[in-house]
């Protein structure tokens, strides 16, 4: 019996995304993008009591990336800015149910996602980022 | 002729009567149709007025509806697949440059189809079985989802030996020189690559004046488009005659093809700089104002595909570039359509592979001069 290449985690995201869009006037934004393959995630939040309150996505690029937005909404949400800090790319390996070879760069992508939150969060930064659909 | 018969043997499919051509057609555009009006909310919910037993002729295949490429950039095209996320094997992708991907999915049966027909395809129009390939582009290994890459990888079945000459974003003409003498007089040297790269290693032959003169059965295999990111055109007449000038390599041995990743159609020239369209697929040039009016042979407009082959998604699409079909005989014996790309459409981002690779390779190019410069000017 062959490997699945999507876990059951990611198809559920990827087809029933959630917080899918952008927050009105959010506390913090944060824009991480890979300008050779394309993925895109931009993650919008309201953040109280030094933890994440709201958290919201757009992604573009292959369905791993767009799951693992949608899967990082929950998971971030309640969670502290030191905790997305620290968030390694294993947690998001483990949170998306396993990610094929090919799809590991996703997991870089997500984690690099949730550590410039927290440090725009910091720094008073709102990333206005580049990303439209045409 | 039914679909797989297309996608086996598509030298004979394209040689086939044409009233046999439009018979084939209808068949397999019919049923590629109904597959996805039955089996996608989505896109029956987008044909309105239309269903598969309104297709039954030629003159009906513009009313199947179709569906705009930009879709697959959206965050939401989840929708357009038929196939559930599952059943996907394949994602390939190109980016413009507005940055943002469109991506691709495939089916293993829309896989192994592509992967055949294209193949074969390439059997049909080239000829090739034995030789060398410079590629001049980047490997599948450092871009896996890209599509033109991808296209141009499946050559290598054909091929002794072949080198991917565009590493880390960088292309050293040298390298690529070398490797052609290497070949010399052991294998037929063939030269696959976008057109710019390859006029970037025709400019540097000419400005170093360096004779080469490449094989008789030796070719010259591009896709990729000949507009850089820059808005520069690369003048068709003028790259065959330096090609033939500097490489030795006879006009009508220099092929350009034309596809889209969205898409399974690789439209392929033949010895007499036509395209032709890939017997699975229909075009369909549509009035720029009103897509939904199909224009003659001949005449300018929007062009859309209808692409009979993928079961992963609906492969009606309706694409952001403009040019013509012919539908008038073609003196290399084959039958069915030809297409011309002329531009794309208005507003629309200059967007594929090629493009990409071209501003990569400018970027880093432009870096490393101005580390030298740096370096020069140190102490």
């Amino acid at each position: 019996m062959t490997m699945p290449r999507f876990s059951a985690e990611v198809i559920d995201h990827f087809t029933n995304p959630r917080s899918c869009g952008r927050l009105d006037a959010p506390d913090v934004a944060a824009f991480v993008g890979n300008p050779v393959c394309g993925d895109q995630i931009l993650l919008t939040a309201r953040v109280c009591d030094g933890a994440v309150a709201e958290v919201a996505f757009e992604a573009f690029g292959c369905s791993a990336s767009l799951a693992v937005a949608s899967i990082l909404t929950e998971r971030l949400s309640g969670m502290s800015l030191a905790g997305l800090a620290a968030l390694d790319e294993d947690r998001i390996v483990d949170w998306s149910g396993g990610l094929a070879p090919d799809q590991r760069h996703v997991a870089t992508l997500g984690a690099d996602v949730a550590h410039r939150l927290a440090r725009n969060y910091r720094d008073g930064v709102i990333d206005d980022s580049p990303v439209s659909a045409g | 002729m039914n679909i797989a018969a297309m996608v086996g043997m598509p030298g004979e499919a394209l040689r086939v009567p044409r009233s046999q051509w439009r018979q084939s057609l209808i068949g397999a555009v019919g049923e590629a149709f109904r597959h996805h009006y039955d089996n996608n909310d989505f896109y029956r919910a987008q044909c309105e007025g239309v269903s598969p037993a309104d297709i039954t002729g030629y003159e009906d295949l513009h009313k199947i509806p179709l569906l705009p490429v930009g879709m697959f950039k959206q965050a939401g095209a989840h929708v357009l697949l038929t196939a559930g996320l599952a059943e996907i094997e394949t994602e390939i992708r190109s980016t413009g440059t507005g940055g943002v991907p469109s991506v691709a999915r495939r089916d293993p049966l829309t896989t192994t189809r592509a992967s055949v027909g294209i193949l074969g395809g390439y059997r049909d129009f080239f000829g090739i079985s034995k030789g060398a390939g410079m590629f001049l582009c980047p490997s599948t290994a450092e871009v896996p989802e890209m599509g033109m890459v991808k296209v141009f990888n499946l050559m290598t079945a054909m091929l002794d030996d072949h080198r991917y000459l565009v590493r880390g974003y960088s292309f050293d003409a040298q390298e690529a020189l070398d490797y052609l003498r290497g070949w010399e007089g052991r294998m037929t040297r063939h030269i696959i690559g976008p057109p710019f790269i390859v006029a970037r290693f025709m400019r540097f032959l000419e400005l170093e004046s360096i004779p080469l003169t490449l094989d008789p059965e030796s070719m010259i295999i591009m896709l990729g488009g000949w507009k850089q990111y820059t808005g520069r055109s690369i003048s068709r007449d003028e790259f065959n005659a330096k090609a033939q000038r500097l490489l030795g390599v006879d006009p009508s041995r220099i092929r350009d093809m034309y596809g889209m990743i969205e898409s399974n159609m690789l439209a392929i020239e033949c010895e007499h700089h036509r395209k032709h369209v890939p017997p699975w697929c229909y075009v369909s040039i549509r009035d720029i104002t009103d897509p939904a009016v199909e224009l003659a042979p001949g005449k300018t407009g929007g062009i859309a595909i209808l692409d009979a082959l993928n079961t992963a998604y609906p492969g009606f699409l309706l694409s952001d570039d403009v040019g013509e079909v012919d539908e008038s005989d073609c003196p290399c014996g084959r039958t069915g359509q030809t297409v011309r790309f002329r531009r794309r459409r208005q507003g629309a981002e200059l967007g594929c592979c090629a493009v990409s690779i071209e501003k990569y390779l400018d970027e880093n190019q432009l870096v490393a001069e101005c580390e030298l410069v740096d370096a020069a000017g140190r102490p």
